[in-house]
């Protein structure tokens, strides 16, 4: 009997591992391949044709002790999370409560404000770039008309960054999708209570509402801290691939980019690479030990 | 010198991506003839060498040109066929790098000669002193271009196109102001007396401005114009902190002090829109840029009256030197077929393909006599003639700035410094010297590699 079951146990197995089996191979092959490749050649002077030689920590070394532009890089990278995580969080809950009223015309407000989502990629940035022009771009134009003299966004290093964020908050439709999508799940009975009960509607948002979305606020949370630290197409089209005035564009991937595929330093960017690999590391496992304080799950028992 | 190198191949950049949406969006046309070269590619290749030739010259006006070169080669014998492949400019290299890596790559890449040496020093372009050993074709092309291609004294790879910056000027401005329309500015001294005479200003707008140094070229193209040499020597010693680059730097901030921010900025954002440059509207009377930038005034404005123009000198004998680029045709590491791509190359570099091309797309070519030759093209109107005989005569006086091996990328240390005293937060002086100790860092970094 009990062998029996054990069998049909594994044998169930075995087939579950059969089907996923092409994730498997596809991990190994292009993924964890590559990986374990690029930790190995971090450690040597790699340059894709002619030499690896192994030159032991002194990629990390230099790029922690001498380089010049590093912490550059790695400054601005970490501005532009700072930043940008919270603002596009906010926003797209903002934006997603305004889009659950019930008033008239609601879908065609939601089209509008997930549009951004849609396009995507170098044509935005182009118009961008457009739209932000210190003396004929519509961004000044409008501020110009509340008196406002506005700054000189991408040619002036204190706003470059700025920039970009004003950006990507344009388009938090995405976010504000996931969010609408888990606001809709939240019980009407939780609120009809808290209305017997008498609560405000800052009450009901800030004890029902908020808790029910926690575990998107978490997944969001991560997801854009991760692709945060990742930016560099942005950076690289919008200051004409120089990495802006005073390098304040130069964020980290653009930086590893360059010594990659322009000086050909491959073994030293992808020392860069796991740098990266640990600071995102670290920051996630913090977020993981610190959600079980604030995510919320439904039906979950908390002690 | 990168980064205005940068500035120009990117703008290419988002043309030729922009381009390639459009071949996709404008439906499968682009498709079937591209395919249906390839079969006939395949079909010819029976029994030859396929010789695979990749460019980035998808756009209307330079594949056909390219493609009829490649056509007249296969022609023209009956052993080798040259395959021409599209690889759009973001990725040819990126991709080129790659195949070398798996060891199978294409025969002949198209290639920026400023990186020629260091592709050479990397392995990744072959060493072509062994067929320049039994035909030597080094003489064909502009010295200055060998030069670039040379690693320890071995070419790795051959010089196609080059271009230059010249000066053009609105005549019909010099005339309106009294100046003598057939005398541009010499020197750096004149070239402010002229501007300041073509400014008008009317109240706190300018309606013309003279000239801004900074628009069309970067610092850079000044700094060589003063001092005749790069910023970091083959040798990799760093001349940056000079008393000739601080007196150039000091020039530049003078311009930028005389027209102020504002009026910079939104001049600068009219010329990068690309869609009403100042200078054909005549509001701007002189500006620095490129040969082939002539052909945009043909097509907007053919009605300005504009002449042209060697740089100004920074004073009287300092030399009237220029900043130049190009691309080269390279035989990657690797290849099944260097023989015949040598073939190929020296085809793609003979005096009739290179004035084809000259004419055809309106392009400075490496090759010396086929340069002459397309100045004198009766399948150029005169004023097109014009313009490219100035950009003839004017390659005697073009530099060009091969990546230093030292350092190759030593203009990301030095363009935030100079962008900090054009921000007006940091004297040239103090800018200067930072940025001499950064680089000659890097190069100490670089040795201990």
């Amino acid at each position: 009997m009990k062998r029996k079951k054990f069998n049909y146990k594994r044998q169930e197995g075995l087939v579950g591992y059969v089907f996923i089996l092409p994730w498997i191979i596809g991990f190994l092959l292009f993924t964890a391949g590559p990986l374990l490749f690029s930790l190995v050649a971090s450690f040597t002077n790699y340059n894709i044709t002619s030499q690896m030689d192994f030159v032991g920590f002194r990629n990390y070394e230099k790029l922690l002790f001498d380089d010049q532009l590093f912490w550059t890089s790695l400054w601005n990278t970490l501005y532009y999370v700072a930043f940008s995580v919270p603002l596009t969080t906010i926003g797209a809950i903002f934006l997603s409560v305004l889009l659950n009223q019930d008033v008239p015309g609601l879908r065609f407000f939601r089209t509008i404000y997930y549009l951004p989502a849609v396009l995507s990629g170098v044509g935005v940035y182009l118009l961008w770039m457009q739209l932000l022009d210190p003396s004929t771009g519509l961004v000044n134009l409008v501020l110009g008309w509340f008196g406002i003299d506005g700054p000189n966004w991408l040619f002036d290093p204190e706003w470059t960054k700025p920039s970009l964020i004003l950006m990507k908050l344009w388009g938090v439709g995405g976010g504000m999708l996931l969010y609408m999508a888990s606001l809709q799940g939240v019980s009407k009975s939780l609120y009809e209570a808290a209305q017997i009960d008498g609560a405000s509607k800052w009450q009901q948002f800030r004890y029902i509402t908020l808790p029910m979305i926690t575990p998107v606020i978490f997944f969001d949370v991560v997801t854009s801290l991760i692709g945060g630290f990742q930016i560099f197409q942005e950076a690289y089209v919008m200051s004409n691939g120089t990495g802006g005035p005073v390098n304040s564009l130069l964020f980290y991937n653009y930086y590893m980019w360059n010594k990659a595929f322009k000086v050909f330093d491959m073994g030293y960017a992808m020392a860069m690479s796991w740098i990266l690999f640990i600071i995102v590391f670290i920051l996630t496992m913090i977020n993981l030990k610190l959600a079980p304080r604030w995510v919320h799950y439904e039906g979950e028992a908390k002690r | 010198m990168k980064n205005m190198e940068e500035n120009e191949l990117f703008k290419k950049r988002l043309l030729f991506s922009l381009m390639a949406v459009l071949l996709v969006l404008s439906g499968c046309a682009g498709f079937q003839t591209g395919k249906e070269n390839e079969v006939a590619a395949e079909a010819d290749a029976e029994g030859k060498v396929v010789v695979d030739f990749w460019t980035f010259w998808g756009s209307e006006i330079r594949r056909p040109v390219i493609e009829k070169i490649v056509e007249d080669f296969n022609k023209s014998q009956d052993e080798i066929v040259v395959k021409h492949t599209f690889v759009p400019w973001g990725d040819i290299w990126t991709k080129e790098l790659a195949a070398i890596a798996a060891g199978d790559p294409p025969d002949v890449v198209i290639n920026d000669i400023n990186a020629t040496a260091l592709r050479g020093q990397k392995k990744q372009a072959m060493n072509l002193s062994e067929f320049l050993e039994k035909d030597d074709i080094s003489a064909r092309f502009y010295p200055e271009l060998w030069e670039a291609t040379l690693y320890e004294g071995d070419s790795y790879g051959i010089p196609f196109n080059t271009d230059t910056r010249i000066l053009y000027y609105n005549k019909d401005a010099f005339e309106e102001v009294g100046l003598n329309p057939e005398q541009p500015p010499k020197t750096w001294d004149e070239l402010k007396e002229y501007a300041a005479k073509l400014d008008k200003k009317n109240g706190d707008t300018y309606e013309r401005l003279g000239f801004y140094p900074l628009f069309g070229v970067n610092y850079d193209v000044w700094m060589l114009n003063g001092s005749g040499h790069n910023f970091v020597s083959p040798e990799g010693e760093v001349q940056i902190d000079t008393e000739t680059n601080l007196e150039t730097l000091n020039w530049l901030l003078e311009w930028k002090n005389h027209y102020g921010e504002n009026v910079v900025n939104s001049v600068k954002s009219q010329i990068d829109s690309q869609q009403a440059n100042p200078f054909f509207t005549g509001k701007l009377a002189m500006f620095v840029n490129t040969p082939t930038f002539y052909t945009q005034i043909r097509d907007y404005a053919p009605d300005l009256n504009f002449g042209v123009a060697m740089l100004p000198e920074k004073e009287e004998g300092s030399g009237h030197t220029s900043w130049g680029g190009g691309f080269v045709a390279e035989i990657p590491e690797g290849s099944s077929h260097p023989e015949e791509a040598w073939e190929f190359i020296k085809h793609l570099t003979d005096k009739e393909a290179q004035e084809y091309w000259a004419v055809k797309n309106y392009d400075n070519v490496a090759n010396t006599e086929a340069a002459e030759a397309a100045a004198k093209s009766p399948d150029m109107p005169e004023k097109d003639q014009v313009v490219y005989q100035t950009a003839v005569d004017n390659m005697q006086n073009t530099l060009l700035t091969p990546f230093p091996l030292a350092a190759p990328d030593f203009p990301t240390l030095l363009n935030p410094e100079i962008d900090n005293v054009l921000l007006g937060k940091k004297t040239p002086e103090q800018a200067l010297k930072d940025a001499q100790a950064a680089v000659e860092q890097l190069v100490e970094e670089n040795k201990s590699k």
